[in-house]
């Protein structure tokens, strides 16, 4: 924020406790960029979204060469309750069918998670050079449309392309007669538009959301630093523990996001591999 | 001059008075959800114990659901402020 915006306000209000405050410059979305053919491709965001790939691949060959049917050692039982939970979320609403769900549903959550904990690691500099790649808004659009296009794909296998129209033509409203049909039709198309429209949407924008405001909220208390009574750093006194308190915090939304994203994927493919609907 | 500076001035206004709407009603929304997530875990614990372990898990869950809107309109008073209203 400029100077500018304090014109006109009296000296008496801008001379208390909180006029450094005043001064505070945080620029959130700075990244270092490439400029490709005319593409700008946000360097930070490509190295650390390789790092955690990286990372995850690690950890499923770790686990291939250590997996056995005895007694289990502990990577190997955090990695039965992570493959575990999703299982058992798949079993719950899609059943059987869904056994090709769980691979996506589980890389889904164990890459989201590892992208996330990045961010415990950041300092609320404007640029950080491993920064979470899910706080830029492409990682998460790139995954959720992957997401929406393997789900009507699903769609399109289970009812076939007659039927897949026909799903979005006939529900939610049904009539007997020909003539009421043409306009219930109509609204039929329009909400089942808007709600398919709205899913790749807020799926982006609550995995990017959360861990945009985690990197903004570091920002913030990096820059309480600047805020000081007389002699005393008091910013910086209250920096500490607050960062400390919200990294934890911070942690544990990444894991619940990412547990969210995965199941909200299966969800997905519930109703997508719906069956027993007349048409 | 003074015409660029008042246009300046009302942009830089709207921005900041979006954004605090944005955040005020984000965050009325994210706690009413929250505490009815939270209230209706608590009688469910009450009626039966024995369930706690499952409801802790979709309370969170919800939870997690609710806040996401509230960071969503973060997302959209970020954009307001540090964009719009510069």
């Amino acid at each position: 924020m400029s100077t500018t915006t304090l014109v006109g306000v009296p000296d008496s209000m801008t001379s208390g406790l909180i006029t450094p405050l005043l001064g505070i410059s945080i620029t959130p979305g700075l990244h270092l960029q490439w400029h490709i053919l005319g593409l700008t491709i946000n360097a930070d965001i490509v190295w650390a979204t390789l790092i955690a790939g990286a990372i995850v691949i690690a950890l499923g060959l770790t686990l291939r060469a250590k997996a056995t049917s005895g007694v289990p050692g502990k990577f190997q039982l955090l990695w039965e309750l992570a493959v575990g939970a999703i299982q058992t979320q798949v079993d719950d609403s899609i059943g059987p069918r869904g056994a090709n769900v769980v691979p996506l549903a589980l890389t889904l959550f164990i890459f989201i998670f590892t992208c996330n904990l990045f961010e415990v690691l950041s300092i609320g500099s404007p640029i950080d050079f491993l920064p979470a790649p899910t706080s830029d808004i492409n990682l998460p659009l790139a995954m959720a449309l992957y997401v929406i296009v393997l789900v009507h794909r699903a769609a399109i296998k289970n009812r076939g392309v007659k039927g897949y129209f026909a799903h979005y033509a006939n529900q939610p409203f049904t009539a007997e007669s020909t003539l009421a049909k043409i306009p219930l039709t109509f609204a039929n198309v329009f909400m089942n538009g808007i709600e398919e429209l709205v899913k790749p949407v807020t799926l982006t924008l609550r995995l990017f959301g959360n861990l945009f405001a985690g990197g903004l909220m570091l920002s913030l208390l990096a820059a309480l630093v600047i805020w000081k009574l007389g002699p005393v750093p008091i910013g910086g006194i209250l920096s500490v523990p607050f960062t400390l308190m919200w990294k934890v915090f911070d942690m544990a939304i990444g894991a619940i996001q990412a547990f969210i994203f995965a199941l909200l994927t299966i969800l997905y493919f519930d109703t997508a591999m719906a069956q027993g609907e007349a048409h | 001059m003074a015409d660029a500076n008042m246009a300046s001035a009302v942009k830089t206004a709207g921005g900041l008075i979006g954004a605090g709407l944005a955040l005020g009603g984000g965050a009325v929304g994210a706690s009413i959800g929250d505490g009815l997530a939270g209230s209706q875990t608590i009688a469910g614990v009450a009626r039966n114990p024995e369930a706690q372990g499952r409801l802790t898990t979709l309370m969170f869950l919800t939870v997690g659901l609710c806040e996401a809107a509230y960071f969503i309109n973060l997302v959209f008073a970020a954009l307001f402020i540090f964009s719009l209203g510069k």
